[in-house]
C-alpha cells in the first residue's frame, strides 16, 4: 500500500509523460483560477465546485487514460473535463452560459458532458453516476470492448445508499470498472472525521466488497499515474473493479460561495506547501527537465486561458430556440400528439 | 393467433426484441434462474444465457444505474423493478438521471432503456406492495410512460418500448398478469403514445388504464343494455405520450368525459387529462368531467377492503349514470 | 477597468461593502485584496482581478447594492482592460419569438395546451339557468333565441339548458320564420303611459314565449277560417252509455274532445296535406300524425303538448293520452320531447261557451282546427213527414288554415269529412 510519507524518486515514468502531467495540472490550475475571478466579476453563473488544489488526481489519470476509456465525474468536474481533452472555451463558454459552451448552456458547471472526449457526464446527486459507471462497464464486459470506465467522487460519497450498491455490484459482476475517491477531507462544510466511522472514507471500505485497500499521495501526479495504471490493467484483463483513494486538498471553499472558514488555522497553509503543482515542478527539476521548458508550458497555459476568455466573452447567450429541443430522441418535446 | 397470458405475453415481447438485436440486456433480481417473482420471464435466461439475463442483487438504483450506464454506451437494457412502489427507492434514476441526460448534455448522451415494472393491486399485497404510480413516472419530462391491459399491447408496447430511443417506464398489473388474451404469431410492434378505442359511442366517452379497462368496458355493456347509456371506452394505454387526438376527438363528440384510474385521487392521470379537455374542448362539454378513482388513501390488504377501494363496474355505471342525469 | 459586486453565495443578490482595504489613487496589484464585503452569511476579502491605479470608488463603506453593481474603477496600464465595457451578459440576449427549431412535433413552449381563442357567450346568457358549454356554443353558432330555449325548459322544470335543449331548439325554428335575436327586438309602437289607477301587469315567460310565437304566426302566415256545424247526438248517446265504463276501466273522463280528435286523425289519412309543415318554399306531408292539444294554463299562457302518433290511439286510448299531457302541463313537468314535432293541432274552447273561434295556427304547421261548445240547439231533420225542428246537440268546428298550403275547397273537404266522421261513426262499437 502507498502511503503519502513514502513519496520516492521515480524514474520510471517518461519524460513526455512527465511534461504531459505537468501541463494538464498547469492548465486546471489556470483555468480555475480564472474561473474563480470570472464568478467574482457575475460572468461565470450559477454555481461552481473548483479543483484548486486536486489538479494531481485528475491529470494522473486522464494521462494513464486510453482515448475510448469512459470517465464519469461530479459536479465537481471542471478537472476532469479539462484532462480528458475537451477545449477550455467549451468548458469556460458552458460556466459562462454562452451559446458556445460544452453544452450550450444547458447543462451547467454540473454536467459537464463531451461523449466525444469519453466524458460521460458530470453527476450532481452524489452517487448516482457510481451505479452508472457500473452500466458502462457492464457494457464493455458484454461486447468484449477493451475500455475502462473510471468513476471520480469525493470522500462523502462514501456514505451514501448508491456507493454500496455500485461497489457491491462492481465487485459481484466483476465489472472492468475503477473507482477514485478524492479525499480532500471535508465533506461539504463537515471535517469527514464527524461523519465517518474509519480514518479511510473508500479505502477503509474496501474489505466490505473483497477489494484491496489502496490509498495514494492525491498530490503527487507520479503516484497517481502509477496507481492508475496497475488498476487499468487489472480492469482490461478481466479481474475486476478496483477502489483507490487519493488524498488531497482544497484550496477554496466546497463551492465559490464557501470562504471556508470552517477549517483550523493553518490547515491550508500546511497543506499549499504540498500543492501538487509545486510537488510536480520540482520533479520536473529534479529530472532534468529545464526551467525554460517547464515556463513555455506555463505561458502557453496562460495563453489559452486568456485566448478562451475573449472567445467566451464575446460569444452570445444560448437562444431561445434551444430551450425546448432535446427532450426526446427526436430533438422535440412533444409529450402529446 | 394462440391465447396467451398476460405475463407469457411479456416474456414473449422481450424474447422477440432479444432475438432480434444482440444489444438487448435484461437484468432484475430473480429474474433469470427464477424467471421473476410473477413468473413474467420464464425462459429467457435458458435461452439467451447468463451474459444476456442477469439476476441482481437487492439493489434498485444499482439495478438503475447499470441499465442507465449500458444504455448511454451502446446497449438496449431492460431493468425489472419487482414492484412499481420499489420506485421510490431508486427514483433518483427516474426522475433526474435518465429522463434529463439527453437535454443537459444537449443531445449528446442517449438513454434508450426499458424499466418493466409490477403495478397496481388486487393481490392484497398491502399498502406498500399495490400502489398505481404510474402518475409518478407521467409527472417527469423526458420519459415515456406505456401500460397495456392485454396480452397483445404487453408484447407490442414492450416491443415499441425497447426500438425507442427515450426511456420508457412499462407498467405491467400485477393482477392481469393471469388473465389471457389472443396473440397473433410473429413479430408484433405497436406504436407508443397511441390509445384504443375499444367501443364506440355517442353519449358519453369513459377513459380507462390497465386493470380498470376491462372493468370499464363491463359498465360500458351495463350503461347501455339498462340504462340506454351509450358510452365510448378508451383505453389509454400510453401516458406519454398522451394520444389526445383520439381522447379530445371522442369526448368533443360525445360531450361527456369520464375517468377510470386505480390511482388514489391527487394528482392521478386523468386529472391532467380533465384539465387538458376542460382547456381544448370547453365548448364541447355537456356537462362535468367526472373522475372515478380509488380513494386519497393508502390501500388495505383484506380481500373486502381492497376491493372496496378500488373502482368496480357497478361504481363506474353509478357514477355515469347518476352524473349524465 | 470595472471592479464589480461579487456574487458570494448561490442564493446571495446583493453585498454591503464593510472595508476598503485601499485607498483612491494607491496601486493595486492583480490577486491583492482590495475590500472586504458582508453579505447575511460571511464576510469576505474580495481582491482585485487587474492591476493598475485606484481611480474611483463608487459605493462607501456601509453601502448595500446588488450583485455586478460597479463598487470601483481601476485604471489598467494593458489594452486589454479596455474590453472590459462589454462584459455585461446581457448584450446578447435577443427577444426572439423563434417557433422550436426543428421539433417534429407542433408543441411550442408555453403552448402545450391549445386553449380555444374564441368564447361563445356567458354562462349568464340563460338569465338565470345553468347552461353547459356545449349549449352556449351552440345557440350562439346557431343563431337561436336562448331566451325562448330557457323558457321552454324552465316550462317543463328543468334547471339546466343543455345540448338536447338546444338542438331540439333548432330543429323547430324554420328558417324563414326564425325568432329574432334577443337583442334585436323590434321597435315598440309608441305606449301609452300608465296612469294613477291603471295597473301595469308584466307578462310571464311562458306568457312572452307564447306572445312572440302567436304574433310570429300571425305575421307570417295568411290565415283563412272556415267552419261547419256537427251534429254530436250519436257522439253523444256513445259517450254517455260508455263514460262509466271508461272511467272505471282506464280512469280517464270521457269529454267530446277524443272524439273529435279520432275523427280529425282519420280524415287526416285522406287529405294528407293538411298534416303537414310548410318550411320555406315547400310543404314537407308527415306521416305520423303528432296532435298538439292547446291547454290553457289558467291564463297563464298557452302550451300545446302533443301526443305522437295519434292516428294509431283509439277514443280511449286518445283521451287518456290528452289527459295525462294535460295534466302534465298544468303541473309544469312536460318535458322537451312532449313539445316537439307536432303536425296538427287542436284548440279545444267548448269549456268557454264560445259559438265559434278563429285560433292562430301553431308554426311551423298549416292548420289547427278549433272545437267550440257543445250546446243543444234546434236542428231541422228529414223525415218521412218531412222537415222537423229538433232539439240536438250541435257544435261549431272550425279551421284556420295557411292559405300558402292549400286552397278553401280542399280545407273544405277535410272539414266536411270530419263532420261525416263524427256524424255517422258507430262511435259504440269502437268504445265496446
Amino acid at each position: 500500500m502507498n502511503t503519502i510519507d513514502q513519496i520516492r524518486p521515480n524514474d520510471d515514468i517518461d519524460t513526455d509523460i512527465r511534461l504531459d502531467l505537468y501541463r494538464r495540472q498547469v492548465e486546471i490550475r489556470d483555468f480555475e483560477q480564472r474561473a474563480y475571478d470570472l464568478f467574482l466579476q457575475n460572468l461565470v453563473k450559477g454555481t461552481s465546485h473548483l479543483s484548486l488544489g486536486q489538479e494531481a488526481i485528475a491529470a494522473g489519470f486522464a494521462v494513464a487514460m486510453q482515448p475510448g476509456d469512459k470517465s464519469f465525474c461530479t459536479y465537481r468536474g471542471h478537472a476532469h473535463t479539462l484532462a480528458r481533452g475537451v477545449p477550455m472555451e467549451a468548458v469556460l463558454g458552458e460556466l459562462m452560459q454562452r451559446d458556445n459552451g460544452l453544452m450550450r448552456g444547458k447543462g451547467g458547471s454540473m454536467h459537464l458532458t463531451s461523449v466525444e472526449h469519453g466524458v460521460m457526464g458530470s453527476y450532481a446527486i452524489i452517487g448516482a453516476h457510481l451505479c452508472i459507471a457500473n452500466g458502462s462497464a457492464w457494457r464493455a464486459q458484454y461486447l468484449g470492448d477493451p475500455d475502462v470506465s473510471v468513476c471520480f467522487f469525493g470522500d462523502g460519497t462514501t456514505n451514501i445508499g448508491a456507493f454500496h450498491e455500485a461497489l457491491n455490484l462492481a465487485a459481484v459482476w466483476k465489472l472492468p470498472v475503477v473507482f477514485v475517491c478524492e479525499n480532500n477531507l471535508y465533506m461539504e462544510y463537515t471535517p469527514i472525521g464527524d461523519v465517518i466511522p474509519v480514518e479511510h472514507p473508500a479505502a477503509d471500505r474496501a474489505s466490505a466488497y473483497n477489494l484491496e485497500s489502496i490509498v495514494v499521495d492525491g498530490n503527487d501526479a507520479d503516484a497517481v499515474y502509477r496507481e492508475a495504471l496497475v488498476a487499468f490493467d487489472k480492469a482490461r484483463a478481466g479481474h475486476g473493479p478496483t477502489l483507490i483513494e487519493c488524498k488531497t486538498y482544497r484550496h477554496s471553499g466546497h463551492s465559490r460561495a464557501d470562504p471556508a472558514k470552517y477549517r483550523p488555522e493553518g490547515e491550508l497553509d500546511k497543506w499549499k506547501e504540498r500543492d501538487p503543482i509545486f510537488v510536480y515542478r520540482s520533479r520536473l527539476q529534479e529530472f532534468g527537465i529545464g526551467d525554460d521548458a517547464i515556463a513555455a508550458i506555463d505561458q502557453a497555459s496562460k495563453d489559452k486561458v486568456e485566448a478562451a476568455t475573449e472567445r467566451c466573452k464575446a460569444s452570445a447567450p444560448p437562444p431561445a430556440e434551444i430551450l425546448t429541443t432535446d427532450v426526446y430522441a427526436d430533438g422535440g418535446w412533444a409529450w402529446r400528439n | 393467433m394462440a391465447e396467451l397470458s398476460y405475463r407469457d405475453a411479456v416474456a414473449r415481447g422481450i424474447a422477440q426484441e432479444m432475438e432480434r438485436d444482440q444489444r438487448v440486456v435484461f437484468l432484475g433480481e430473480d429474474v433469470a434462474k427464477a424467471g421473476g417473482v410473477f413468473k413474467a420471464t420464464v425462459g429467457l435466461y435458458d435461452k439467451f444465457g447468463p451474459e444476456r439475463v442477469r439476476d441482481t442483487p437487492i439493489s434498485e438504483q444499482a439495478i438503475l444505474g447499470a441499465a442507465m450506464g449500458a444504455a448511454m454506451t451502446g446497449l438496449r437494457p431492460i431493468a425489472e423493478i419487482m414492484f412499481s412502489d420499489f420506485l421510490a427507492v431508486c427514483f433518483d434514476f427516474i426522475a433526474n438521471e435518465f429522463p434529463k441526460t439527453r437535454y443537459m448534455t444537449n443531445g449528446q448522451v442517449s438513454c434508450p432503456l426499458v424499466v418493466r415494472t409490477g403495478n397496481g393491486a388486487g393481490a392484497r399485497f398491502g399498502a406498500q406492495h399495490s400502489q398505481s404510480v404510474e402518475n409518478w413516472a407521467m409527472m417527469i419530462p423526458g420519459l415515456k410512460v406505456v401500460a397495456p391491459s392485454t396480452p397483445r399491447d404487453a408484447v407490442g408496447l414492450m416491443a415499441a418500448a425497447v426500438r425507442d430511443e427515450d426511456p420508457v417506464i412499462m407498467f405491467e398489473h400485477k393482477s392481469l398478469y393471469p388473465t389471457k388474451g389472443e396473440v397473433p404469431d410473429g413479430e408484433i410492434v405497436d406504436t407508443l403514445g397511441s390509445a384504443k378505442v375499444l367501443r364506440t359511442g355517442s353519449d358519453a366517452t369513459i377513459l380507462a388504464l390497465a386493470y380498470m379497462v376491462p372493468r370499464a368496458v363491463a359498465a360500458a355493456e351495463t350503461l347501455k343494455a339498462e340504462h340506454g347509456i351509450d358510452c365510448e371506452v378508451i383505453d389509454v394505454r400510453s401516458l406519454v405520450p398522451l394520444d389526445t387526438q383520439t381522447i379530445l376527438g371522442s369526448a368533443s363528440r360525445t360531450g361527456r368525459l369520464f375517468t377510470v384510474e386505480e390511482n388514489p385521487r391527487l394528482c392521478g392521470w386523468g386529472a391532467e387529462i380533465a384539465s387538458i379537455a376542460a382547456d381544448e374542448i370547453f365548448y364541447d362539454l355537456d356537462g362535468p368531467i367526472v373522475r372515478i378513482t380509488t380513494p386519497h388513501i393508502p390501500l388495505p390488504a383484506a380481500d373486502n377492503l381492497e376491493d372496496l377501494a378500488l373502482p368496480t363496474a357497478e361504481r363506474i355505471v353509478d357514477t355515469v349514470r347518476r352524473a349524465m342525469g | 477597468m470595472d471592479v464589480l459586486m461579487p456574487q458570494l453565495g448561490e442564493t446571495v443578490a446583493e453585498g454591503t461593502i464593510s472595508a476598503w482595504l485601499k485607498e483612491v489613487g494607491d496601486s493595486v496589484d492583480a490577486g491583492e485584496n482590495l475590500f472586504e464585503v458582508e453579505t447575511d452569511k460571511v464576510s469576505v476579502e474580495v481582491p482585485a482581478i487587474n492591476s493598475g491605479v485606484l481611480a474611483a470608488i463608487r459605493v462607501d463603506v456601509g453601502a448595500t447594492v446588488a450583485v455586478g453593481t460597479i463598487v470601483a474603477v481601476i485604471d489598467s496600464a494593458d489594452a486589454a482592460s479596455a474590453a472590459a465595457g462589454e462584459d455585461a451578459p446581457a448584450a446578447g440576449k435577443k427577444a426572439s419569438a423563434a417557433e422550436a427549431r426543428s421539433a417534429p412535433s407542433a408543441l411550442r413552449p408555453f403552448e402545450e395546451v391549445r386553449t380555444p381563442t374564441e368564447s361563445f357567450g356567458s354562462r349568464k346568457m340563460a338569465g338565470g339557468l345553468r347552461i353547459t358549454p356545449l349549449a352556449r356554443r351552440l345557440i350562439v353558432q346557431g343563431g337561436l333565441d336562448v331566451a325562448a330555449i330557457a323558457e321552454t325548459v324552465r316550462d317543463r322544470g328543468g334547471t339546466r339548458i343543455a345540448a338536447a335543449d338546444v338542438r331540439a331548439a333548432a330543429k323547430e325554428a324554420p328558417e324563414p320564420s326564425r325568432p329574432p335575436a334577443p337583442t334585436q327586438a323590434p321597435t315598440p309602437a309608441p305606449q301609452a303611459q300608465p296612469s294613477g289607477r291603471d295597473v301595469v301587469v308584466p307578462f310571464s315567460r311562458i306568457r312572452e314565449r307564447t306572445a312572440r310565437h302567436l304574433a310570429e304566426s300571425w305575421r307570417s302566415i295568411p290565415h283563412v277560417y272556415q267552419a261547419v256545424e256537427v251534429d254530436f247526438s250519436r257522439v253523444d248517446r256513445a259517450r254517455r252509455a260508455s263514460r262509466q265504463a271508461v272511467l272505471d276501466r282506464s280512469g280517464v273522463k270521457l269529454t267530446f274532445l277524443p272524439f273529435v280528435a279520432r275523427a280529425v286523425c282519420m280524415a287526416l289519412a285522406d287529405f294528407r296535406n293538411v298534416n303537414a309543415t310548410l318550411e320555406g318554399d315547400r310543404l314537407v306531408v308527415r306521416d305520423a300524425v303528432n296532435l298538439g292539444i292547446a291547454v290553457d294554463l289558467d291564463h297563464a299562457g298557452l302550451v300545446v303538448p302533443v301526443v305522437r302518433d295519434a292516428e294509431q290511439l283509439t277514443v280511449v286510448g286518445l283521451a287518456t293520452a290528452i289527459a295525462r299531457l294535460t295534466d302534465k302541463a298544468r303541473a309544469g313537468q312536460l318535458a322537451m320531447t312532449d313539445l316537439e314535432n307536432g303536425t296538427y293541432s287542436i284548440s279545444n274552447n267548448g269549456s268557454f261557451g264560445t259559438l265559434l273561434t278563429a285560433p292562430i295556427i301553431n308554426a311551423p304547421q298549416v292548420a289547427v282546427l278549433s272545437m267550440d261548445a257543445v250546446t243543444k240547439r234546434p236542428v231541422v231533420v228529414e223525415t218521412d213527414d218531412g222537415p222537423v225542428i229538433v232539439p240536438r246537440p250541435v257544435a261549431v268546428i272550425g279551421q284556420s288554415f295557411d292559405h300558402r298550403a292549400f286552397d278553401g275547397a280542399y280545407s273544405a273537404s277535410f272539414l266536411k269529412r270530419v263532420k261525416s266522421i263524427l256524424e255517422a261513426r258507430d262511435w259504440q262499437a269502437e268504445l265496446g
